[in-house]
């Protein structure tokens, strides 16, 4: 039964217009992204290119020196990006506030902020660069000099107390300082990435973890709507009550429509991930690299599954819980906060249902993070496992009840 | 085994609302009516049947399974709801499999029952009509072969004609004494006709309590004699209305002919008349 | 009058007050999400376009949900009454609560001490979260699902993000980058989409 059920379902959700609506607007946003990214451009660095990218650094010195200048930039323009909640706070300071602030850079540095900015409008206009008045954040090798003699133990401290006027989930958490700081890589570690993308990550995983990245923006708010209408189905149709009466087990109902409406979810995106890998095997082998031709498979299975997964089993259980469309609101502001809430566009998994890597390779670093991914995504899978388990349990009970659990029922 | 409903003091409750109260029946095999007007509970009682909706007390047993087996019970019984409707875009026939594929039939039955019942209920030329155009009868239809595909022991409909045209309504109600040959079928409506035209038993409920049970024929004998049919002046016509049970009126230019239920002779010119189902079923609704 | 009065009282009775609820809870909670302490011009947009814009989708998306139900919907259709008069008050609802919540956020923000020109802010606002408001609008008139007109407004909003440069003079998020001048591209969308989506009705309920 649970087979012929998983078939009929596959067929139902072939039918429906959200369903297309999925299809289309994945493969519109996912090809739109990846095409603007030049990353088949990927060449082997060669010694005495004047940039060979960035990398995350943990030397204390550098760490001081980049976040000062992040500091000064953001009380210049009075902008500070916190993210309290998962969504993004712009924080401006009041003028007794900021003049605080100022206090607490000038302590650091021992400049003055007009000094600094001076000599920061000095620095871009040597590289004959406007000064970046709206940019996020200044230029990856612009630095502020720490005051001589500043320890790191007077740096935290002084973080500490700007964390505490622009309030929580700053870039001037510890947490954040410490795994962000990005810096211009020499010519050795260049190539050392380099070689760890060809050779740990054979180019195609890399790629795959690009467009996983971009797809799994998208795969957090998509596939609400298709679990919504799916669940709202039977009662629109009016067919709730027959189908209730059936003796099939609710779990093979709920879980062969979970099933059918993930597997449909997925079959696009595996697809357009094989097609899209094709350039990139191509690639790898003109550098001399036997490319991983099933990356694609095991990249989104590890990065998008879950993550699918969760998104589609809250929403059946949001919907079948409430019989309304709940679940838009509450997972698209969960989505939405997720991708607005990330620490950084690359790492940082924790328990963020949207995992980042915006960027080709850096795969000693991934490597080091691949640890915290599995878990983040072990994670989504129970809490996917539970949300089913659960919408089990709600439908057997409705359907002992002739109709919602939570309202009023009809009494005649 | 036995093919038959017990139920004994059966007890519903909707929050403080009492929807059930110490109903006690005993459905033989065959056509089987419940009467009683809208809201007296009979949807209650069909969808306890159905284990969709909890019984408060007493004990139910269909076919000496207790009610609360809801897998075994929905096994052996087919359920026809009041407002049936299937997946607007599936067809007739898809309807119809994923439905038996829902009570548990394997694909060689299905594709030996699913035309058979089709052409029973006479959707075979219509297998490919989506649900969405379907008319209020084709709709029946389908909801009652649904309800037998699986050969259930029990089959219960719910105000099945409601919204039925006349020719679409014999033909329902045929069909079911046809399947009712070795079953039980339980109709339930507040249309006297359906019932007189097929049930041999019935039973009638009223604010949530059985206020009869027995043949169609006793309860005609409970209204015998206790029925008038008179002719009266058009004008009249109201103050015989506030007076007493009208059940029928013929208005001919300005005379009126009608048929009153009343204990006793109301006046002088009426005439003791037979009572039809429909004067046993008002004399029982307003007797207090 | 009167009679249309009911029928909105109706409408908010039984479809629309979670929706009211919802919109009244994004406006008490917005002080954890967004600040709205001396805003800068760009600040201040971003609090409107990138916040406050979800008002449109909430407010405007639902308003077909009582037709949703088929039996509604064909005694609708079967009454002499057009279309278009039973969803004009509803509009008029939607609309004002709107420009309530609307208010309220320019209110918190002048309250605050922006640097940033009220008026310009509030128009160029009213225009764009409009626009977003008639995509939900449309889409839920045009496929009798609300389900599809959040999915389709809200993938705007979010394509907007990444990608405005596809959609033109009816892009998102253009007073953030300074520019005001979009609003007719705005107004004129908006108008368009709120009438086809209700001349779409008027058409179904004739068939």
């Amino acid at each position: 039964m649970f087979y012929v059920l998983f078939c009929k379902e596959c067929k139902q959700t072939v039918k429906s217009l959200v369903y297309y609506i999925y299809v289309v607007v994945f493969v519109l946003f996912i090809t739109s992204q990846m095409s603007s990214e030049g990353s088949l451009k990927l060449q082997e660095p060669q010694p005495g290119q004047s940039y060979y990218g960035e990398a995350v650094t943990k030397d204390q010195t550098l760490i001081m020196e980049k976040t000062l200048a992040n500091l000064m930039q953001d009380i210049s323009r009075n902008l500070f990006a916190t993210y309290p909640l998962g969504f993004y706070k712009g924080v401006a300071l009041t003028a007794p506030e900021k003049e605080q602030a100022q206090e607490i850079l000038e302590r650091c540095t021992g400049k003055s902020l007009e000094m600094l900015e001076a000599e920061r409008n000095r620095y871009f206009g040597q590289y004959g660069q406007p000064t970046p008045k709206d940019a996020a954040t200044p230029l990856p090798d612009y630095k502020v000099p720490v005051r001589e003699g500043l320890s790191y133990g007077e740096f935290e401290a002084s973080m500490k107390e700007i964390c505490s006027l622009v309030g929580k989930g700053s870039s001037y958490e510890k947490s954040s300082y410490e795994n962000k700081t990005y810096v211009p890589m020499t010519y050795e570690q260049a190539k050392a990435e380099f070689d760890a993308l060809c050779h740990q990550d054979r180019i195609t995983n890399a790629f795959m973890r690009l467009f996983c990245d971009y797809a799994g923006i998208i795969l957090a708010v998509l596939p609400i709507f298709v679990g919504v209408s799916r669940m709202l189905r039977d009662r629109r149709a009016k067919a709730q009550q027959v189908l209730f009466s059936k003796p099939a087990p609710a779990a093979a109902i709920i879980l062969s429509r979970y099933l059918a409406n993930l597997a449909m979810l997925f079959f696009p995106v595996i697809l357009t991930a094989f097609l899209l890998q094709q350039p990139y095997l191509y690639k790898a082998q003109t550098l001399g690299v036997r490319g991983d031709a099933l990356a694609f498979f095991k990249v989104c299975c590890l990065w998008l599954l879950p993550e699918i997964m969760t998104v589609l089993a809250l929403s059946f259980l949001l919907t079948e819980l409430t019989d309304t469309i709940l679940a838009v609101f509450v997972q698209v502001a969960w989505g939405i906060g997720s991708l607005f809430g990330a620490e950084t566009l690359v790492g940082s998994f924790g328990l963020h249902l949207v995992t980042r890597w915006n960027t080709l390779g850096q795969s000693t670093l991934y490597a080091a993070l691949e640890k915290d991914l599995w878990r983040n995504k072990s994670y989504y899978v129970l809490l996917a496992v539970l949300c089913v388990a659960l919408t089990v349990a709600v439908y057997d009970k409705k359907r002992g009840r002739g109709g919602s659990i939570l309202w009023k029922n009809m009494q005649n | 085994m036995a093919i038959s409903i017990e139920i004994q003091h059966l007890t519903k409750y909707y929050g403080k609302k009492q929807a059930l109260s110490d109903v006690s029946l005993s459905i033989p095999q065959g056509m089987f009516g419940l009467l009683g007007p809208n809201g007296a509970g009979k949807t209650t009682l069909m969808k306890i049947l159905t284990t969709l909706s909890k019984k408060s007390g007493g004990e139910v047993a269909v076919c000496q399974i207790p009610i609360e087996n809801s897998r075994q019970i929905r096994n052996i019984t087919g359920y026809l709801p009041q407002d049936f409707s299937m997946y607007a875009n599936m067809s007739a026939y898809e309807a119809l499999d994923y439905l038996a594929v829902l009570s548990g039939m394997d694909r060689a039955e299905r594709k030996r029952k699913v035309p058979l019942m089709l052409e029973k209920v006479n959707l075979s030329e219509k297998q490919k009509t989506k649900v969405r155009s379907m008319s209020g009868g084709m709709k029946r239809r389908l909801g009652i072969a649904q309800a037998i595909i699986h050969d259930p022991r029990v089959i219960i409909v719910d105000e099945p004609t409601a919204g039925l045209d006349p020719e679409e309504r014999v033909r329902f109600r045929n069909l079911l004494c046809e399947i009712a040959k070795d079953r039980i079928v339980l109709l339930s409506t507040h249309i006297v006709g359906d019932i007189e035209a097929t049930c041999e038993n019935i039973a009638v409920l009223k604010q949530g309590r059985i206020c009869f049970q027995g043949k169609v024929a006793d309860l005609l004998s409970l209204a015998e004699g206790k029925v008038y049919a008179a002719q009266i002046a058009a004008a009249e016509l109201e103050k015989a209305k506030q007076n007493y049970t009208v059940t029928g009126i013929l208005t001919t230019g300005g005379t009126a002919n009608i048929k009153i239920i009343a204990e006793k002779q109301p006046f002088p010119q009426a005439k003791q008349t037979l009572p039809d189902v429909e004067d046993a079923y008002m004399y029982l609704m307003h007797k207090a | 009058m009167e009679k249309y009065a009911k029928l909105t009282a109706g409408f908010i009775k039984r479809q629309y007050y979670p929706h009211l609820l919802l919109v009244l809870l994004f406006v008490t909670a917005s002080g954890g999400f967004v600040s709205f302490k001396g805003l800068s011009e760009t600040q201040a947009s971003k609090v409107m376009e990138m916040y406050a814009a979800f008002t449109g989708i909430l407010l405007f998306t639902p308003l077909f949900m009582p037709e949703q139900d088929g039996q509604i919907w064909d005694l609708e259709r079967s009454k002499a009454t057009p279309m278009w008069k039973l969803y004009l008050p509803r509009f008029l609802l939607a609309f004002l609560v709107f420009v309530l919540v609307l208010s309220a956020f320019l209110g918190f923000m002048v309250k605050g001490g922006g640097s940033f020109d009220a008026f310009s802010l509030f128009w160029g606002a009213c225009c764009e979260i409009l626009f977003l408001g008639s995509i939900g609008f449309c889409a839920s008139a045009v496929t009798n699902q609300a389900v599809i007109g959040y999915m389709l407004s809200v993938i705007y909003y979010a394509a907007n993000i990444g990608g405005g440069k596809y959609f033109g003079n009816f892009a998102l998020f253009q007073m953030m980058r300074g520019e005001y001048g979009t609003w007719p591209y705005w107004i004129l969308g908006a108008t368009a989409l709120f009438t086809l989506g209700v001349a779409v009705r008027e058409r179904m309920a004739l068939r």
